[in-house]
């Protein structure tokens, strides 16, 4: 017995993200949840996970290759409800695209192209520390949208939108009816696209040199401005798309919503097994992370536990997260020095 | 020769970043009082004005405090918040708004030290995070920031907390000699933090573990205790901005002041001061946080809005760090040398690293 347990690869098991760990917890918070309330084995559940994972998991690609470079984004939640808004007020107002919605989606991807070169030009151009250069487009985008984009709760959508936002790919006949959006197949694409990008093109392994050191990235031939460049114009264009998918699903285009929920996301990547100082972190990990949050969400709900307490919970989940993180890191190094001082 | 170039220069720049500060300032001052004439130059806008600059200010020298250990503090805002909620709710249930007298005074002082003190602990669970855990600083204050304002969510079920008394309520409505009572416990908390970090050994080994925590550990600092120390303070800092806050709006809410993050680290930057450690000026701080109080209040009185404000925060907060990494970074030098070979009698070039015979040219601006 014993030496069936010793055979079993604990390090592949626990992912080279934490992925494992992360696994586990969905299954632990799943079996919990599950014994406490009997609604939560429903399809409806994993519907509303699905749901409301969607759009997260496509801004927490945004973070995540910001964050692998060894930068944080907090701008991502202002591009994206800039893009998603000012494509409903674009299209109202001409009529451009109004039949057919992944116009919209064109569109907006371009608006997050034009804000991602917005950061490029602070993070690459000026140099400015990433977290300060953020924040500050971050006004600079909200502020623009709200003076001179509009203020107005737009409920009237373009037919072409309207449509895909009533588009449902399963929909679950429990108590109340769940559905879920069509828009998760896109999801889950661009969540292979960037998997893809990371791990085999070059640019993708450029993201990981810089954010583990710029300067050796530099000396080993990647072209580091330009990298950057790409990240953030990617970053800004995953964002925006988010963005669209948020409007389009919620039926009604705020542009009060979604800035100053960053830390959700930022903590799913972190959660996911990406490091703050760059050079770590994946896909798996980051989707992991997304689905683990919304779980989170939605089982309070289901054990009866006040929305109110979504926010510290998150708070919550991301320190420990952070701090078994930390704390891992911290033994590593001192496993490292007794290996070291033990003789040859 | 017997000090090191590089820092008569440093020094130099920082005083001239401070000298244009404050012309930063006088433009935008006169700029609005011709704009917004005969509104800005008022006794009537200057009193609001300073209500309104001395929550901002303390939170910009909480961030400031921060900076200058190479962290920042993201949790400032929420922290300030849970002071005020303290507070607040502990008047609430003491129903101290019926007090009268030595009563009421006595309330004040005791639940304004609960909730300062209340705030403060926060900091020390930044400083554990930070120092025992070691989370760095954006996530730990990052975490902290969600975790508290989510209890404050909580605690007041989204709601904002009323029921003050009078006596409290002049400590952010009063005016002293026509001197509202906010800016003078602002400018009161910037003296003591100038004494803070320029007069104590604490102070002093703040700047150096920003400087270099390497260099400074090896010198013998106990680097983890300055940093709980820097985030027990700047919590205090935001504890009396929360304080203030409540008073002044006569009520207490989870969700005010989201905003003031980017707004004090714009202060910060403005003010010059260096968000990767060593450098910090209380005297920026403040002039940074008078004259942004100045462009808020110019340009509501000129008609633009809150959302024009965002803009323009974000836009000095990149324009400013980008001109100093501009000009510090690697065009500085160049630029120097340029000048100093087109005309070799010109005014007053600093020295260079690479001419060590240059002689140290004092700030003649000031």
């Amino acid at each position: 017995m014993r030496r069936a347990l010793a055979r079993v690869p604990w390090n592949r098991l626990r992912g080279e993200n934490n992925e494992g760990i992360l696994v586990l917890s969905i299954v632990v918070l799943a079996v919990v949840v599950g014994s406490l309330s009997p609604r939560f084995w429903t399809l409806s559940t994993l519907l509303n996970v699905g749901t409301n994972s969607l759009e997260n998991v496509v801004f927490a690609m945004a973070v995540l290759i910001v964050i692998v470079s060894g930068g944080i984004d907090v701008s991502f939640m202002a591009i994206g409800i800039f893009a998603g808004y000012a494509v409903i007020v674009l299209t109202n107002a001409t009529g451009f695209g109004a039949d057919n919605a992944w116009i919209g989606f064109g569109v907006a991807a371009v608006i997050g192209l034009g804000l991602g070169a917005l950061n490029a030009l602070a993070v690459a151009g000026l140099r400015l520390p990433t977290l300060i250069a953020t924040l500050g487009t971050q006004g600079i985008i909200r502020g623009t949208m709200l003076a001179f984009i509009g203020r107005k709760v737009l409920p009237d959508y373009p037919p072409g939108i309207d449509q895909l936002s009533t588009t449902y790919l399963v929909t679950a006949h429990d108590q109340i009816q769940t559905r879920l959006s069509v828009l998760i197949i896109p999801s889950i694409l661009i969540c292979i696209a960037v998997s893809l990008l990371l791990r085999y093109t070059l640019t993708g392994r450029g993201i990981f040199a810089i954010g583990g050191d710029p300067e050796a990235a530099r000396r080993a031939g990647f072209p580091v401005v330009g990298i950057k460049v790409f990240i953030y114009l990617l970053a800004g264009v995953l964002a925006a798309t988010a963005g669209m998918m948020h409007v389009t699903q919620v039926r009604l285009a705020n542009p009060y919503e979604l800035v100053g929920g960053e830390l959700d996301v930022i903590a799913a990547v972190v959660l996911g097994g990406a490091s703050i100082f760059g050079g770590k972190g994946s896909v798996s990990g980051t989707v992991l992370g997304v689905v683990l949050i919304a779980m989170i969400k939605s089982s309070l709900v289901l054990i009866g536990v006040p929305g109110a307490w979504q926010r510290a919970a998150v708070g919550a989940l991301l320190l420990i997260g952070v701090s078994a993180q930390a704390l891992a890191a911290a033994s590593r190094r001192r496993r490292a020095v007794v290996l070291t001082e033990e003789p040859a | 020769m017997s000090r090191l170039p590089l820092e008569d220069l440093r020094s130099l720049l920082a005083e001239r970043s401070l000298v244009r500060l404050i012309a930063v300032a006088i433009g935008v001052f006169v700029l609005f009082s011709v704009l917004a004439s005969p509104y800005f130059f008022s006794v009537i806008n200057f009193q609001s004005m300073g209500f309104q600059v001395a929550e901002v200010g303390l939170l910009s020298l909480a961030v400031m405090l921060s900076m200058l250990t190479g962290g920042i503090d993201l949790s400032i805002v929420s922290i300030a918040a849970v002071a005020s909620l303290v507070t607040a709710q502990l008047f609430r249930a003491t129903d101290a708004q019926a007090a009268t007298g030595m009563l009421a005074i006595g309330e004040t002082v005791a639940f304004m030290a609960v909730g300062l003190l209340v705030g403060t602990a926060c900091g020390v669970l930044n400083g554990l995070l930070i120092t025992r855990v070691r989370i760095t600083p954006i996530l730990a204050t990052l975490g902290t920031m969600q975790l508290l304002n989510g209890l404050a969510i909580v605690l007041t079920g989204g709601e904002a907390l009323y029921g003050m008394p009078d006596a409290f309520l002049t400590i952010g409505t009063g005016n002293l000699l026509a001197v509202p009572i906010p800016v003078i416990v602002l400018l009161l908390a910037a003296v003591l933090t100038a004494a803070f970090i320029n007069r104590t050994g604490t102070g002093l080994r703040l700047k150096l573990v920003g400087a270099n925590p390497v260099a400074a550990r090896y010198s013998g600092l106990n680097n983890d205790r300055v940093l709980m120390m820097t985030y027990i303070a700047s919590a205090l800092l935001a504890s009396v901005a929360g304080v203030i806050i409540a008073a002044r709006s006569a009520s207490a809410s989870a969700d005010y002041g989201a905003s003031y993050v980017l707004l004090s680290i714009v202060i910060t930057m403005l003010a010059g001061v260096n968000p990767n450690g060593g450098y910090a000026t209380v005297t920026g701080v403040v002039i940074a946080a008078f004259t942004l109080q100045m462009v808020a209040s110019g340009m509501n009185q000129i008609g633009w809005n809150a959302f024009h404000y965002l803009i323009v925060q974000g836009v000095i907060l990149i324009a400013v760090i980008g001109l100093n990494t501009l000009t510090e970074e690697y065009d500085l030098f160049a630029w120097i040398r340029r000048l100093r070979a087109r005309s070799p009698d010109d005014a007053s070039p600093p020295p260079g690293p690479d001419r060590p015979g240059a002689e140290p040219v004092p700030p003649t601006e000031t």
